[in-house]
């Protein structure tokens, strides 16, 4: 017999080991464990909401979101800080061009008319 | 008791109707949910799940088809439910390795064993059990019905919601993938 036959006879007794196969038995008490699970609570909200976040497409797009809104914010951050810090350095200068007096400790203290 | 009497006592709620349902059918749920997910403890674990199910909704069975179809359909579903959920722990157990908390069973499930098949072909059923993992569920569940639980190619297109030709095709297909995937095993562990 050479290797191809060998191979094939193979195959055939792996496809061929399943006909007339013996019934498989569950164990004991079938019924009393159904009834006990009825019973029992099923899985909890935490449970329930751990399976639907563990969902690959649900943990994907949870961290698409994430890193979205992360972005947004660093980018409206480093806008809104550039625009007080231009409108805070025009706001001084103007200040420094119409000044006329200087502060000094006297004036702090002595503030009163 | 015929079928149709014992499903309107079902959905009358009556409880000797649900413990004949369950002393009938278990061996079926059970050798269905076994054959698929290849697990003695979840095939059980399955098993209760379907006559809780059966149990909660048998008010929607409407007759329409065989009981008998619209419990392997049941089944088949949460016995793939089951093995979707298993696939999702297993992904899991990787970053799990990370924090030192593994299940080595996960990663490496231990080699299933049928428990109905005779002591001489276990070793060739093992290898076939294995190679039916690797092939495409409606190819499978199609090659499962038939050869462990002996139903028809036309019981097979009830349960499986599909045409007596697309059964035939389907088995086709079931042996070729399943002679490629062996032809593969026994080339490699000839070396």
């Amino acid at each position: 017999m050479n290797k191809k036959e060998g191979i094939d006879k193979l195959i055939n007794e792996a496809l061929s080991s399943v006909d007339n196969v013996s019934r498989a038995e569950p164990k004991p008490y079938l019924l009393t464990r159904i009834h006990a699970r009825m019973n029992r609570s099923t899985e909890s909200v935490w449970e329930k909401a751990g399976w639907f976040i563990a969902r690959p497409a649900v943990a994907f797009t949870g961290l698409c979101m994430l890193i979205l809104i992360n972005l947004t914010v660093v980018v409206f951050n480093s806008r809104s800080e550039a625009s007080v810090a231009s409108a805070e350095q025009a706001a001084q200068t103007q200040s420094d061009e119409f000044s006329y007096t200087v502060a000094t400790i006297y004036d702090i203290e002595n503030n009163q008319p | 008791m015929n079928q149709p009497e014992l499903v309107l006592l079902l959905q009358q709620g009556d409880e000797s109707a649900f413990k004949k349902l369950v002393d009938e059918w278990q061996d079926m749920v059970y050798n269905t949910a076994v054959s698929i997910v290849q697990n003695a403890d979840d095939a059980d674990d399955i098993t209760q799940e379907v006559f809780i199910q059966v149990y909660q909704s048998i008010s929607s069975f409407k007759g329409e088809s065989k009981f008998s179809t619209w419990l392997y359909k049941v089944t088949l579903s949460k016995a793939l439910d089951h093995e979707k959920k298993k696939k999702r722990k297993k992904r899991f157990a990787f970053v799990q390795i990370l924090f030192g908390n593994h299940d080595d069973e996960q990663l490496h499930p231990v080699e299933f064993d049928h428990p109905g098949i005779q002591l001489e072909k276990k070793q060739r059923a093992n290898e076939l059990f294995r190679a039916l993992k690797q092939i495409p569920d409606k190819q499978r569940i199609a090659f499962t019905l038939h050869k462990l639980e002996g139903q028809s190619y036309q019981e097979i297109a009830q349960i499986m919601n599909t045409s007596l030709y697309a059964v035939e095709s389907l088995m086709g297909r079931a042996k070729n993938s399943l002679k490629k995937v062996l032809n593969k095993y026994y080339l490699d562990h000839e070396k």
